[in-house]
């Protein structure tokens, strides 16, 4: 049974993930030729990672990326491929009704998910450090050391594990290609606000955690392995409620409506807020974000009275 | 082996589409789902393969739930005709995925189908006209070998051949008594001839539960004329006007008894003959009134 429904599984997204793969090493080469031209242009002897590759933190050097950003969106890009594109091409119909437990084509279809994105992640960099390691000129010095490659490895993976579980759960709850997207973008970036929070509360003058770089890295790395445990297994849930009539519209679940509704605007005053400098501008986020964010929720019954008002004034 | 649908209920935006349905099914019936459009024929359909969960009841396949044995749902094909997957994969690749769902699938009857009704496998499903998506719909239904298929209105807009053969196709199928037909329309005519059992939702029931066989050895079409103009009164009694033309009378007597036949013989007229009984006439005479089903010709 379990290896028929990986059978399936496979067979439906394999193209995504060659695709996805394809594109990452393409990406990942392309970005170490740029760094190969660069270098070539440079005179004298330099090293191409610096000696901050020997602490327990993530690596943040100029041309060597020990986990390339680009794997974040990979990660980013598949999750919501993923349980996007099955209720897009009506394929959950077929898995619905396939004689599989919901319960078990939900879990198959992430273990394949983000073994896949766990193999393009390998692959990727086994491949850019190759590039490096065959490449690069001889005046050029390429030293890697474990303590910096273990943390930015485990942090990107954390982080990689995390948006796709993000963007995952978030297209097991919306209907609409568009919007999930619009949506996606938009709280991903405000990560960025979430992030400076967290650095605030870590500063002296916020709660004073005083953290150092690697104690942050890992708190990071474990809170986004956390998160998406939890969106991983609240997925599974709603999964074996899914009822197919909502597709297409925003909410699959018009239950959440009132309870997405409220973390919106809370989260987007809160982001805000932390971050403003004054009361007047954690006011106007709180109203502009209560505003917006019922014209979005609602907006299919919002325009449906437009238009019923709009036929009626001019019959 | 039996298939019960038990007490299913399903509502969408608060409004009730389908309520309290319940029926048995088995192997070698081929059973007729009618209503208007809109009752919500599609809709049991959806429920019924948990497309769209149940707020109520459960379908039973030889007395196990489908909700709680998902293995027993093989038993059973639907291919939504509206929402499904196909479009994305030409007609070679199907087998592919049906045959990892449907044990049983016949991947070689499925080549020889396609072949025989001039269908390229290397097609796109999304490039097929109208006629031929029905066409490979069919054939998957029949080449899955599941016990129990839904066909959802797989006459619409087809043209009279593409009818025929899948008409000719459902009734060789049901000849060994393994498998069972539930299908939809709102034309009665497309089921006339194939149905031998009808279901009529109406007002999100399960309204009637019609037995063909069983009406028409009772009941009688039949077209007369009368030497006078006048309806008598056995007929406004026992009757149900079909047509009239001039002094040429088609009826439908629901229950024809040799008093009837006297008594019609006794008024002398100048025509008296039995025509063959619709599935439409059989509605006319018995649910015009009470199902609102609208009657197309």
């Amino acid at each position: 049974m379990q290896n028929q429904v990986t059978k399936l599984i496979w067979r439906r997204h394999r193209r995504t993930f060659v695709l996805a793969g394809l594109l990452s090493l393409l990406v990942g080469v392309a970005n170490d030729l740029i760094t190969l031209h660069t270098l070539n242009q440079m005179p004298g002897h330099t090293e191409l990672v610096k000696a901050s590759i020997n602490h327990w933190q993530v690596y943040e050097g100029g041309s060597f990326p020990a986990y390339s950003f680009w794997l974040f969106i990979v990660a980013w890009a598949l999750g919501l491929v993923l349980m996007n594109q099955d209720l897009k091409d009506n394929f959950n119909q077929f898995l619905f009704s396939s004689g599989f437990s919901r319960q078990r084509v939900y879990w198959t279809k992430l273990w394949q998910g983000l073994a896949a994105t766990f193999v393009i992640v390998v692959l990727t960099l086994a491949v850019q450090y190759g590039i490096f390691w065959v490449s690069l000129p001889a005046r050029v010095g390429f030293h890697l050391a474990w303590p910096g490659l273990i943390t930015s490895w485990g942090y990107g993976l954390a982080g990689s594990l995390g948006m796709f579980a993000m963007c995952w759960f978030a297209a097991l709850i919306v209907g609409q290609t568009g919007a999930l997207v619009v949506t996606l973008i938009g709280f991903t970036l405000s990560l960025s606000g979430v992030a400076a929070i967290f650095e605030r509360l870590n500063s002296k003058g916020g709660l004073g955690w005083d953290l150092n770089g690697a104690q942050l890295a890992w708190l990071s790395a474990g809170s986004w392995v956390v998160a998406a445990l939890i969106l991983f297994i609240w997925g599974a849930y709603l999964y074996q409620h899914l009822s197919l009539e909502h597709n297409g519209e925003y909410l699959l679940f018009p239950e959440l409506r009132v309870p997405v509704y409220i973390v919106f605007v809370v989260y987007v005053t809160g982001v805000n807020g932390f971050n403003g400098t004054d009361g007047y501008s954690t006011v106007i986020s709180f109203l502009v974000a209560a505003a917006f964010g019922y014209f979005w929720l609602w907006r299919p019954s919002i325009m449906a009275k437009w238009h019923r008002w709009r036929s009626q004034r001019e019959g | 082996m039996t298939l019960q649908v038990n007490n299913l209920s399903k509502q969408i935006d608060k409004r009730q589409i389908i309520s309290d349905i319940t029926f048995n099914w088995a192997p070698g019936e081929i059973i007729g789902l009618v209503g208007r459009n809109g009752v919500g024929k599609t809709t049991l359909f959806r429920t019924m393969v948990n497309h769209y969960v149940a707020d109520a009841g459960q379908v039973l396949v030889d007395d196990q739930p489908i909700q709680r044995t998902p293995t027993r749902q093989r038993d059973i094909f639907f291919l939504d005709t509206q929402y499904n997957f196909l479009s994305n994969y030409s007609l070679k690749e199907l087998p592919d995925f049906y045959s990892v769902v449907y044990p049983n699938f016949d991947r070689q009857r499925y080549n020889e189908l396609l072949r025989h009704f001039e269908l390229n496998a290397g097609d796109q499903y999304r490039r097929l006209s109208k006629g031929m998506r029905a066409m490979v719909n069919i054939i998957l239904a029949l080449t899955s070998n599941a016990t129990y298929l839904i066909l959802d209105e797989p006459f619409d807009g087809l043209d009279v051949i593409v009818r025929e053969n899948i008409a000719t196709m459902v009734i060789d199928e049901v000849a060994d008594q393994r498998k069972g037909f539930l299908i939809s329309s709102h034309d009665l005519n497309e089921l006339d001839g194939l149905s031998d059992r009808v279901l009529l939702l109406k007002d999100s029931q399960l309204a009637h539960d019609y037995n063909l066989e069983d009406i028409r050895a009772t009941a009688k079409k039949i077209q007369l004329v009368l030497p006078d103009k006048t309806i008598p009164a056995v007929l406004k009694e026992h009757s149900h006007l079909i047509r009239v033309s001039g002094r040429v009378l088609v009826v439908v007597i629901t229950n024809y008894t040799a008093d009837i036949d006297q008594q019609l013989r006794a008024l002398h007229p100048v025509l008296l003959e039995e025509l063959p009984l619709t599935l439409e006439d059989l509605f006319r005479a018995n649910l015009a009134h009470d199902t609102g089903y609208q009657l197309l010709k």
